[in-house]
């Protein structure tokens, strides 16, 4: 099944907003389609991080709206989330933290955006007709 | 997010419940914060009731625990989900933060 969520956000409340509007579109999904857990639990750390990145970074100027695609797989579930927002790669514009650092020197910037370039796979992102377009995989299990 | 709080001698443990995510993550803070006392001896955290914790949820516990290690006071985590568990190995939150398998085991070997 394949089936698509658009958010509008509204700046400032747009966050807050949002979240529960993404697990409930998860949820509806992996009960439709039969998910597995993991499956779901992963879907939702990726939307969750990728989305409230690009609410909460300062990058809503000009930002109206954001279309999440999911579409079921094998095990599997590709996403796909378009936004009109600035120019912004996912994949390279942050640099992963260095998760070596000891506790008192650790700081929590590009953990999401490191969560979501590990657990997920098939990654890529381009820039076309003014809007940024992400597609990755989610896959069940280890 | 519920949050449940057990002292014994000295040892505090804090059992919080539920999925902890951008939305209530500042609750999540809030509530730890005011569970912990400065004269803790040992602080763990029961994870056993989170299956869901995003970096909102992370950067709290990275801030609980640079303030307990600020203070010396021994903090660990336990019985997480393996959901929670691979967030914490792709975060590398494994390696500045102590994690057991079982309550019971932190209980025995946190010092």
């Amino acid at each position: 099944m394949r089936r698509s969520l658009n958010i509008n956000p509204v700046p400032g409340a747009a966050a807050a907003e949002a979240l529960p509007r993404i697990v409930a579109f998860v949820e509806e999904m992996a009960e439709l389609d039969d998910w597995a857990p993991d499956l779901v639990l992963r879907s939702n750390l990726i939307l969750e991080e990728l989305i409230l990145n690009t609410l909460t970074h300062g990058r809503t100027s000009g930002l109206s709206d954001i279309e999440i695609t999911l579409e079921s797989g094998v095990n599997s579930v590709t996403i796909t989330v378009v936004d009109d927002g600035a120019a912004f790669d996912p994949l390279n514009d942050k640099p992963s933290p260095d998760t070596e650092l000891p506790l008192q020197e650790r700081s929590i910037g590009g953990l999401g955006l490191h969560l979501v370039r590990t657990m997920a796979e098939d990654l890529g992102y381009k820039h076309a007709d003014g809007k940024n377009h992400l597609t990755l995989v989610a896959r069940a299990g280890a | 997010m519920e949050l449940a709080q057990e002292r014994d001698s000295g040892t505090n443990v804090i059992s919080p419940a539920g999925r902890v995510d951008g939305s209530n993550s500042a609750d999540f803070h809030e509530a730890l914060a005011a569970a912990i006392a400065d004269d803790d001896s040992r602080v763990i955290l029961d994870m056993g009731g989170i299956d869901y914790i995003s970096s909102a949820g992370l950067r709290v516990l990275l801030l609980v625990a640079q303030r307990l290690g600020g203070s010396s006071t021994p903090f660990a985590v336990c019985s997480l989900a393996a959901s929670v568990d691979e967030v914490f190995r792709i975060s590398g939150f494994n390696q500045i933060i102590t994690v057991y398998g079982t309550l019971d085991e932190a209980k025995a070997q946190l010092a």
